[in-house]
């Protein structure tokens, strides 16, 4: 996961390298995604690695929707 | 080692982030095998059941940890500036995840994917006080883990 000026560097990038365009997340986003993907404390004992519905629930809450933050192929 | 395979495992992974947290950098298998009263041997293979976890990355080889995430052991394009140490982060997720994780005030340093600007994201008592840009994730999330490195 990359940072890029805007998105018309992203297009620029994915056309260099012949890469389709994937997932953009502003700053905003990214942050928040972060806080709530690491906050826990990995030291405790009892925490354990998100499952895909919960993972799923996180990228929902945070606008990110649709096949490609999905982590199981669709039925 | 006399405990259970599960709860030597937790141990490690607190002796782990503890180390990481601490300094900026995972241990090797050497500093936690005396850190935890372990043979290297034993160490090895619990580093290599996280790794089987995805809980670590190990560089290929030795069995040495890559990425205790958001941590990398290696200098990349993702440096993260607290008042204490300088760490790197394995992409911009994860090092906007190490400024979560440690709670404290941080400068991310790292340069546009395309042009190669000099970018920085400064965060400020759990806010994001400035920075610009947008993040790109090149790879599906169901594939993510097919070569973490990459993505």
């Amino acid at each position: 996961m990359l940072l890029f000026r805007s998105e018309e560097h992203v297009t620029r990038w994915c056309k260099a390298w012949r890469m389709e365009r994937g997932g953009i997340l502003t700053l905003g986003q990214q942050w928040r995604l972060a806080k709530v993907w690491y906050g826990a404390d990995r030291r405790d004992p009892t925490w354990q690695r998100k499952t895909p519905d919960e993972a799923e629930a996180i990228f929902a809450e945070l606008g990110l929707t649709g096949p490609f933050w999905r982590l199981r192929p669709s039925a | 080692m006399t405990q259970s395979t599960d709860a030597f495992d937790r141990d490690v992974r607190r002796f782990v982030y503890d180390v990481v947290l601490r300094r900026g950098f995972p241990p090797t298998t050497a500093e936690a095998a005396a850190g935890l009263r372990a043979t290297v041997d034993e160490v090895r293979a619990c580093f290599a059941r996280l790794a089987a976890g995805h809980i670590l990355v190990l560089q290929s080889g030795a069995g040495e940890i890559l990425m205790a995430n958001p941590f990398s052991a290696v200098p990349t394009p993702f440096l993260v500036q607290f008042d204490d140490y300088a760490c790197y982060g394995n992409c911009i997720w994860d090092a906007m995840g190490i400024v979560a994780m440690r709670g404290r005030d941080a400068l991310i340093k790292t340069s546009c994917g395309d042009c190669g600007a000099l970018m920085e994201v400064r965060i400020v008592t759990g806010a994001l006080q400035s920075g610009e840009g947008v993040a790109h994730y090149a790879l599906p999330a169901r594939r993510w883990w097919d070569d973490i490195v990459f993505n």
